[in-house]
């Protein structure tokens, strides 16, 4: 099958969705699929991109909603992103994201043809769809099929664009994780593992060390092991000065060491206190074959199956956190039992079956050859584009619009004739 | 002359809001049709993946119902399509729990993934096609031409969720 994939945000920084679309892609190639990706990219040239990459051009940063959104559009983008289109000969385009600003929002008004959009976010309130919902419709209404990652992002997609997504969740190389060794040169010692930006307050490092001087008290060999970027002195300063010895900060842990780091504690410790829309990092714990004790967060009830999976917490509680993080790690037998079906629960989320998922959606758009056809390029947008392209600012320019227009209509007749030879589909009876 | 030339520009606005929204509403018919011609795809892969798997069951009741219904699913007109295809679903979860490990029972299981994927898609393609059929100015300049009003597609497709 020959899949076009669009990325809405630069591909040599790194994110959830970058990573997504690059696991997936080469989860398909390696079936034997024919994959093109088209996203921004700051630097082709010091990115190091996999063949199957092409660039969109450069992202430009733009200040919003208080962090730095950057954004694809303009006459150039929507060119590289017809040929792309014109080029591939796509049995179908997955667009990820085709709210956000850049290449996936102009794949979706430049495509005709089996289309199937993923949706991540899971923030209630898009202001992007707030304000351009209206004028965004045309072209999302286009998508054949909607795929969310979470059960928050579909409940996003359902309130904003009124119809219901699909349910499939992100991936995880499970091979990665499964039998991976701790890290070298430990002392052998009860460990907790936390991992996650540590000056990030909804990742809740702050209640686990609050909770820590109870949990040495119950367990008095317990270490915590941190990994995550952020400032370490604010984290020591934290801790009280008899208990310093017990955290050990390793910083940014690379995503070969994310393994090892998880093998290398009796337990994961999630304490996030809000936000959370998935949980990823929790399946790699589980992965690993860690048990896991998370807050008690819709994403993560979901991932642990219930509690059935790992241990639940009452969300920002310390005095619960090191009551369930002191009885887990006296007990062995426990870790053992959650361990197994914690790895039960992950099969699901394996990369495996999450691309045999995304694959039955891309045959259900495009098995149906007479209707469904190729990816093309829309003709609607192709004379516009056209326009954009040529147009030179000068007085001609006016003539030539309205020649366009002229064309344009005198189009429409032929949409018509097209309906109606594939009218014999709808006649049901 | 200023007026002349202000309701021209309208009615040049006016006349490309229509034509636009013709266009509109003829890519949405494409896209049911799209979507109904792939959900009637795997029914029917659904209905005859079913015959095959009755066909490897212990003669008996379940496996004689599970075949009529079948038969009649494949059979079925516009009119019984919904009511057929719900006698094929009841069918089916009343032979569970089938004999694991067939080809045959994979081919179902695919086929009735592929349905319940494939009506979510088609009855999504006609949510978004009758919201817009349905405003005033579409309505009362039937844009939408002599085609009829797209229906959604409502059967219980959950059966073989084990």
């Amino acid at each position: 099958m020959r899949i076009g994939i669009t990325c809405p945000y630069t591909w040599d920084v790194p994110g959830g969705v970058q990573a997504h679309v690059r696991d997936l892609s080469a989860h398909l190639i390696g079936l034997g699929h024919d994959v093109s990706v088209l996203t921004p990219v700051d630097d082709p040239d010091e990115a190091d991109l996999p063949p199957y990459v092409l660039s969109a051009g450069r992202a430009v940063p733009v200040p919003y909603n208080g962090s730095v959104a950057r954004l694809v559009f303009g006459p150039l983008s929507l060119t590289r992103t017809r040929r792309w289109l014109r080029e591939g000969e796509f049995d179908v385009l997955h667009v990820h994201e085709p709210t956000v600003p850049s290449v996936s929002m102009l794949a979706c008004f430049a495509a005709s043809g089996p289309m199937v959009a993923t949706f991540h976010t899971a923030t209630a309130r898009s202001r992007a769809l707030q304000v351009f919902g209206t004028a965004l419709q045309p072209a999302l209404e286009k998508i054949s099929a909607r795929i969310a990652v979470s059960a928050a992002a579909r409940r996003v997609v359902v309130e904003h664009l009124g119809a219901d997504a699909v349910l499939i969740p992100n991936g995880v190389d499970v091979a990665r994780f499964d039998g991976a060794q701790p890290l070298p040169g430990r002392p052998p010692a009860p460990t907790v593992v936390f991992l996650g930006r540590i000056d990030e307050g909804r990742k809740g490092l702050a209640v686990l060390l609050e909770a820590l001087p109870e949990l040495v008290r119950l367990v008095p060999g317990v270490r915590l092991l941190v990994a995550g970027p952020g400032n370490a002195e604010d984290v020591r300063e934290a801790v009280p000065r008899s208990l310093r010895d017990r955290v050990e900060l390793l910083g940014l842990v690379s995503d070969a060491d994310k393994p090892s780091v998880f093998a290398s504690g009796q337990v994961y410790c999630a304490p996030n206190t809000h936000g959370e829309s998935f949980g990823i990092v929790l399946v790699e714990a589980m992965a690993t074959g860690t048990p896991v004790v998370a807050s008690d967060l819709e994403a993560f009830r979901r991932v642990l199956d219930e509690g059935r999976a790992g241990v639940l917490v009452p969300v920002r509680d310390a005095g619960a956190l090191a009551a369930a993080l002191g009885a887990l790690l006296c007990d062995p037998p426990r870790q053992a039992r959650l361990a197994a079906s914690a790895r039960e629960v992950v099969r699901a989320y394996d990369w495996a079956s999450v691309t045999r998922q995304v694959l039955d959606v891309y045959e259900t758009v495009a098995d149906t050859a007479p209707p469904a056809g190729h990816v093309e390029v829309d003709p609607e947008l192709d004379t516009l584009a056209a326009l954009l392209e040529k147009g030179d600012g000068t007085d001609d320019d006016a003539g030539r619009l309205v020649s366009t227009l002229r064309r344009w209509l005198a189009d429409r007749p032929r949409l018509a004739d097209r309906t109606r030879s594939s009218e014999a589909w709808t006649d049901r009876s | 002359m200023t007026t002349v030339v202000a309701l021209l520009g309208l009615l040049v606005l006016a006349v490309i809001y229509v034509t636009w929204t013709a266009g509109r509403l003829d890519r949405l018919h494409a896209r049911v049709d799209a979507a109904w011609a792939a959900l009637d795809a795997q029914l029917v892969r659904r209905a005859a993946a079913a015959r095959a798997v009755a066909a490897t069951l212990a003669p008996g009741p379940v496996a004689e119902t599970l075949d009529a219904a079948a038969r009649a699913a494949l059979e079925a007109g516009a009119e019984g399509r919904e009511a057929c295809e719900n006698d094929l679903s009841r069918a089916l979860r009343a032979a569970l729990p089938l004999p694991p490990d067939s080809a045959e029972l994979a081919e179902l299981e695919t086929a009735t993934t592929r349905v319940g994927l494939a009506r979510s898609f088609h009855n999504a393609a006609v949510g978004d096609t009758r919201a817009i059929r349905l405003r005033r100015i579409p309505r009362a300049l039937r844009l939408a031409g002599h085609r009829s009003l797209p229906q959604f597609f409502e059967i219980d497709d959950t059966a073989m969720a084990q």
